[in-house]
């Protein structure tokens, strides 16, 4: 394998990794798919630019140096997310499961329509850091340094995301409350404390997937989180629901194969990567359908 | 005042109704046990005193606070543990995650190593696989894992849904007396589901008898062994 792919597999799956921890933190406190999370990172992008439906972008924050830049994103990102649930879920709070994702549908719809009225519906050109677009050479590749920077910035989140889950207060009550949520609720633990938790870290990775993916296309697009979000959720799927380390395995693994399909596919058969892809998804479903990291002892919610 | 105060509890799930119009109070750092057969209604009866379940009419009071209506988070911070049927410890978490989860809502910092050495002294093992997954335990280990975490939350109250269960009679004789000293030590108040009247007799305290979400019999566990009332209980004699 070149040294130009491995950085492409990686930073892909990477990205993948970030947008399904995004879904699986909050499976796995809540057991909600949160179909919402692709607008999440839609808002996160639009945060970037002044509300209007002119074709052209004028970069409103997303014109601040990045040190103070990125860290609003995540916050806002963070804050969005959290209103989000107090405001939709928490009075859902003991629906059921099909009930909750229904919810997060229509609030996907709702924030998507939002956008559509403050910014109007067609795609504009972002410059986003266009200087990180500048290629490294690195051993025999050419990578862009944004590619760089992506894969040290996942490489961090994931350490600090899993010290933070290790080490914090926060952290032991979200793992309890993951697997025996009244259980740890019996011991004084707050659920809107680690629900509100989940939400505020799922919108910051949400954030971290805007700025990625408006450096890489230079595209806002209303759209533009759906993808991203079916990528994501196929992954916590794949990984199986509930686990983090599978989410992220997954994630990788999907990014990587979409990589090295790009680039191992003959010519004519490129146009049906996606099928491969999926196709190679379902025959994973088929062997384990739990997922290839069914997380221990994880009891449903009530 | 009684410590713990229950007054015409009802729980229903849908059409059905586990615990009927139920009344009973306990002093402070009484042992009660409660007996009766599968469906009795006696997990239902603690589930809903710890708010796990809610109750359809009725009141809980603890040192004559109501507790009813306050979701199980808010009663454990008033100082009732519960100790759960079937144990549910964290198996994901080591054995000493599994110890802390509890102490999180605790003002009196400072108490929560001691109250970890008292743990770790009635149940050397747990010291001994501290970080080691809970999961790995065997079930007697998970049943004191699982009263040992009631514990670091320093209740006041506490109560055990069939501890015995599953375990072999020599883990029960030291799950009982590690309990028992516990509840010396600390003067706690015990709930305890159990269901064999000759165990409840043998440890000592009262007994409650359950049949169709009811009490059908209150007294000391002695006589019950004694004048096998749980049979009647089982096969439909008067109580
Ligand atoms: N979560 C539940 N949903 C529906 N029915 C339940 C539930 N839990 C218990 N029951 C029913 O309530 C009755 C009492 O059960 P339970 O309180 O578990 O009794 P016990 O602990 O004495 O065996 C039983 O008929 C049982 O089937
Ligand atoms: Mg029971």
């Amino acid at each position: 394998m070149s040294l130009q792919l491995l950085f492409d597999a990686l930073a892909l799956g990477g990205i993948y990794a970030i947008a399904a921890l995004g879904i699986a933190l909050i499976f796995g406190v809540m057991r909600l798919v949160n179909f919402a999370h692709g607008q999440f990172i839609a808002c996160a992008v639009f945060a970037l630019i002044v509300p209007s439906t002119d074709a052209l972008a004028v970069l409103g924050l997303g014109a601040l140096p990045a040190p103070v830049l990125v860290p609003l994103i995540l916050m806002i990102g963070a804050g969005l997310a959290v209103l989000a649930e107090a405001l939709v879920f928490r009075p859902m709070r003991n629906a059921s499961p099909v009930a909750l994702m229904v919810g997060s549908f229509a609030l996907g719809v709702a924030l998507q329509n939002l956008l559509l009225v403050l910014y109007g519906g067609r795609p504009k050109a972002v410059s986003l850091w266009a200087e990180l677009g500048q290629p490294v050479q690195v051993g025999s590749a050419s990578v862009p340094l944004l590619q760089l920077i992506v894969i040290a910035a996942v490489v961090v989140i994931l350490a600090a995301l899993a010290i933070m889950l290790r080490k914090s207060r926060l952290g032991l009550e979200m793992r309890a409350a993951a697997e025996d949520f009244t259980m740890a609720r019996m011991l004084g633990v707050r659920s809107n404390r680690v629900i509100s938790g989940a939400f505020a870290l799922s919108g910051a990775l949400a954030a971290v997937v805007a700025l990625v993916l408006v450096a890489q296309t230079g595209v806002a697009d209303v759209r533009m989180g759906g993808q991203i979000m079916l990528v994501a959720f196929i992954a916590t799927v794949v990984g199986g629901m509930g686990s983090l380390s599978g989410a992220v395995a997954a994630g990788l693994g999907i990014g990587a194969a979409s990589a090295l399909l790009q680039a191992g596919l003959p010519a004519e058969a490129r146009p049906f990567r996606d099928a491969f892809l999926y196709g190679g998804v379902i025959l994973v479903l088929l062997f384990r359908p739990q997922g290839l990291f069914a997380p221990v002892g994880a009891k449903p919610r009530v | 005042m009684a410590k713990l105060g229950i007054f015409d509890l009802a729980v229903r799930y849908g059409k059905l109704t586990a615990i009927a119009d139920l009344s009973f109070t306990v002093t402070e750092g009484e042992r009660v046990f409660i007996s009766g057969p599968n469906g009795a209604g006696k997990s239902s009866l603690l589930s809903a005193i710890a708010g796990a379940v809610r109750a359809a009419h009725g009141r809980i009071e603890m040192d004559g606070e109501i507790l009813s209506g306050l979701g199980a988070e808010a009663i454990a911070r008033r100082g009732l543990s519960m100790v759960p049927e079937g144990r549910r410890i964290f198996a994901g978490l080591t054995v000493l995650e599994n110890l802390t989860v509890g102490t999180g809502m605790r003002r009196d910092r400072g108490a929560v190593a001691d109250d970890l050495e008292t743990v770790f002294t009635a149940f050397p093992i747990l010291r001994e696989r501290a970080r080691a997954s809970a999961g790995a335990l065997s079930g007697g280990q998970q049943q004191m894992l699982a009263i040992a975490r009631a514990l670091m939350t320093n209740p006041k109250v506490m109560l055990v849904d069939e501890p015995s269960l599953g375990l072999a009679p020599k883990v029960v004789d030291e799950v009982y007396d590690r309990l028992c000293q516990l509840q010396g030590l600390r003067g706690l108040t015990l709930v305890i589901v159990e269901q064999s009247s000759a165990r409840a007799a043998r440890v000592g305290g009262r007994m409650l008898l359950m049949r169709g979400g009811r009490i059908v019999a209150d007294g000391d566990a002695t006589e019950f062994a004694a004048r096998d009332l749980l049979t009647e209980a089982y096969f439909g004699g008067a109580a």
